[in-house]
């Protein structure tokens, strides 16, 4: 009788704690209703987005007026915190000072000790004239939360000035709390470039004496000690996970009523240690993302459970009292999605709370499997993967709509070697697919150089092939969520199909300096056209009733980069 | 006599919960497993541990269809 007690007891902790438990939770968050703010949005310079759901269309990223928005940007990551060389944890202070001061009216040297230049106004001003109406904010733990329980106020200070120079230029910000391989502070060991890590405080950072040496060359990923501090982490081993979505909370706090920022991209590139997926994500990553939505909105989506240690996926998370309601949520899969274009997980309904996305890193021949494999291989002969480029993004709207969220790609980017093939065929795919982009990245000293700016021309310079194709026409905003567009860097021409109502908001499409065609409109009313301070034209299309196109002729493109 | 099949039923069963992919087997073995013991007429013993297996097993399988067959539909 105790043998069958005993293995009955066992039998119902290990169902709650896995796919049983977590199925259940999940059907029943379907079935929640959706929070909502108690109070209008404080009113911003920007208009506040939103993910909007409408019946029979994907979930997309919506402003005030229930149009489509489409965000173009890049990725600086000079806020980030490396290590200081391949055996070193980093420098303290950090290379670049973080206290704003540094950088009113000024900017920095750029230092041989860092692969990235310090983020000046000047820098989001270049954006800005791009055509980047937002930029993806990499920011560091080790800096927010150097020793544990005690934020850094100068470090959310420079964060603050980063958003306040985008709120100046009409661009939104994505928070996004990055990582490279867990931390600068993981061991140094064989084959190791804590350079090239960023992420976890030192106190974070768990390793348990499991040996530190890098098993595919160039992988700072494939570390059994980076797999071990990965895995205390979704183990919530001393709380580390808790001290996490407090930090978060630190950072939410303050902009809970910055229209600006656009949201908070949770935790980049998630590295499964040592699970398999689809129980990781399914069991651990998800979960903790809604234990951070549970804690930031208020919303009581999981069972309340004991903190400080393993939270099966069940478990739901106190509300911190902040009660966001209004920023969205960027939610991305495992490392194992990007390496292989493929969903990775069942994608079980996530959170009651609606605006979620689901980002995804877009590396198709960059980082996927048989470019890992193979890294020398030519592009154009690879055999993965089967679907293309169109791969990562067909099956992402379908990841995406499955846990009731818009799609964002939170990072693409190649060697500026294959701009011609692999930028051009991505950038093809976010059109027909109607998706946004955060580019990775906006400068790059040394190393790789993937930056839209070359560091070995004279005081950097832009790349003349991404500003051809990264300079794009593109519609801001439209009342159509199935508008049909497409831009043309060969010839600079434009042609954009969409239909619409009388009295529907405007469509906003944005043409950049580089691209001089002419405009034409059929279908509806004569359109008005505005000059951004950046030197591009801003084109406002009210809509008459019907289908309607907006047209620019191809023209021979205007660069200003150094070739 | 116990029966050989009813423990690795239950491991089986157990393993089903987390990875989906073992739920076919546990069943399986745990079907076979209470079928000999049945036929046994009392000689051969285990079968809470096979029913343990076959609960697991079902559950295991039930909730990757469910997960699966919602991906699908809501996707």
């Amino acid at each position: 009788m105790i043998a069958r007690v005993i293995i009955a007891v066992v039998m119902l902790l290990v169902a709650a704690t896995t796919y049983p438990g977590a199925v259940a939770v999940s059907m029943a968050i379907r079935l929640t209703p959706a929070p909502t703010a108690a109070s209008p949005a404080p009113a911003g310079q920007l208009p506040w987005l939103h993910v909007e759901h409408r019946q029979g269309v994907a979930p997309y990223i919506s402003d005030d007026q229930g149009r489509l928005v489409l965000l173009h940007g890049a990725a600086p990551a000079s806020l980030l915190d490396f290590g200081r060389d391949a055996g070193s944890p980093p420098s303290s202070p950090p290379v670049y000072p973080i206290e704003p001061a540094a950088y009113e009216g000024s900017c920095p040297d750029t230092s041989a000790a860092s692969r990235y230049p310090p983020l000046c106004q000047s820098d989001l001003t270049h954006m800005a004239a791009l055509g980047f109406n937002s930029l993806r904010l990499p920011l560091s733990w080790s800096l927010l939360e150097p020793d544990r329980d005690r934020f850094s106020e100068v470090y959310l200070a420079r964060v603050v000035q980063v958003v306040d120079w985008a709120r100046a230029l009409g661009m939104y910000v994505i928070i996004d709390m990055h990582q490279n391989a867990y931390s600068p502070y993981i061991p140094p060991g064989s084959g190791l470039n804590l350079a090239y890590h960023s992420g976890a405080p030192a106190w974070a950072t768990l390793t348990d004496g499991v040996p530190s040496k890098v098993l595919l060359k160039d992988q700072r990923e494939a570390n059994p000690a980076v797999f071990e501090a990965f895995t205390n982490f979704w183990y919530n081993r001393n709380g580390i996970q808790d001290a996490y979505i407090a930090a978060l909370g630190f950072l939410a706090k303050h902009f809970k009523d910055d229209s600006a920022v656009l949201g908070y991209s949770i935790f980049n590139e998630p590295q499964p240690g040592w699970n398999l997926p689809p129980g990781f994500e399914d069991l651990l990553l998800f979960p903790f993302y809604r234990r951070v939505i549970d804690a930031l909105t208020g919303v009581h989506d999981g069972l309340p459970c004991p903190t400080g240690f393993f939270m099966p996926a069940f478990c739901g998370y106190a509300d911190l009292g902040i009660h966001d309601l209004r920023h969205m949520f960027f939610l991305e899969p495992g490392l194992l999605r990007e390496i292989t274009d493929f969903p990775t997980h069942l994608g079980l309904p996530v959170s009651s709370y609606r605006n979620l996305v689901f980002d995804i890193h877009a590396y198709t021949h960059g980082y996927t499997i048989e470019a890992l494999l193979n890294p020398n291989a030519d592009p154009r002969q690879a055999t993965y993967p089967w679907g293309g480029y169109e791969q990562t993004y067909a099956l992402g709207m379908r990841e995406a709509r499955a846990m009731d969220a818009a799609l964002f790609v939170a990072e693409f980017g190649n060697n500026p070697n294959h701009d011609s093939l692999i930028l051009a065929n991505e950038l093809l795919q976010q059109e027909k697919h109607l998706v946004g982009f955060a580019f990775w990245t906006w400068k790059e000293e040394t190393g790789a150089t993937w930056g839209i700016y070359d560091p070995a021309k004279a005081g950097g310079c832009l790349r003349s092939a991404r500003e051809r194709l990264l300079a794009r026409v593109y519609p801001r905003a439209s009342s159509d969520p199935g508008l049909v567009y497409h831009y043309d860097p060969d010839t600079g021409g434009f042609r954009l199909t969409a239909s619409g109502r009388a009295g529907d908001p405007p469509t906003v499409v944005f043409i950049p300096a580089e691209v001089r065609g002419s405009l034409a409109v059929s279908g509806t009313a004569e359109p008005e056209t505005e000059t951004s301070p950046e030197g591009g034209r801003l084109i406002t299309v009210s809509p008459s009733g019907g289908r309607f196109s907006i047209v620019v002729a191809p023209a021979p493109l205007v660069l200003a980069g150094c070739g | 006599m116990s029966d050989r099949s009813a423990t690795r039923a239950l491991v089986l069963g157990i393993l089903s919960l987390p990875f989906g992919v073992f739920a076919p087997f546990a069943i399986w073995t745990a079907v076979r497993s209470l079928r000999r013991i049945n036929e046994s007429h009392g000689a051969a013993r285990g079968a809470t541990r096979a029913t343990a297996g076959l609960v697991a097993g079902v559950a295991g399988l039930a909730s990757f269809l469910v997960g699966t067959a919602y991906w699908f539909l809501s996707s």
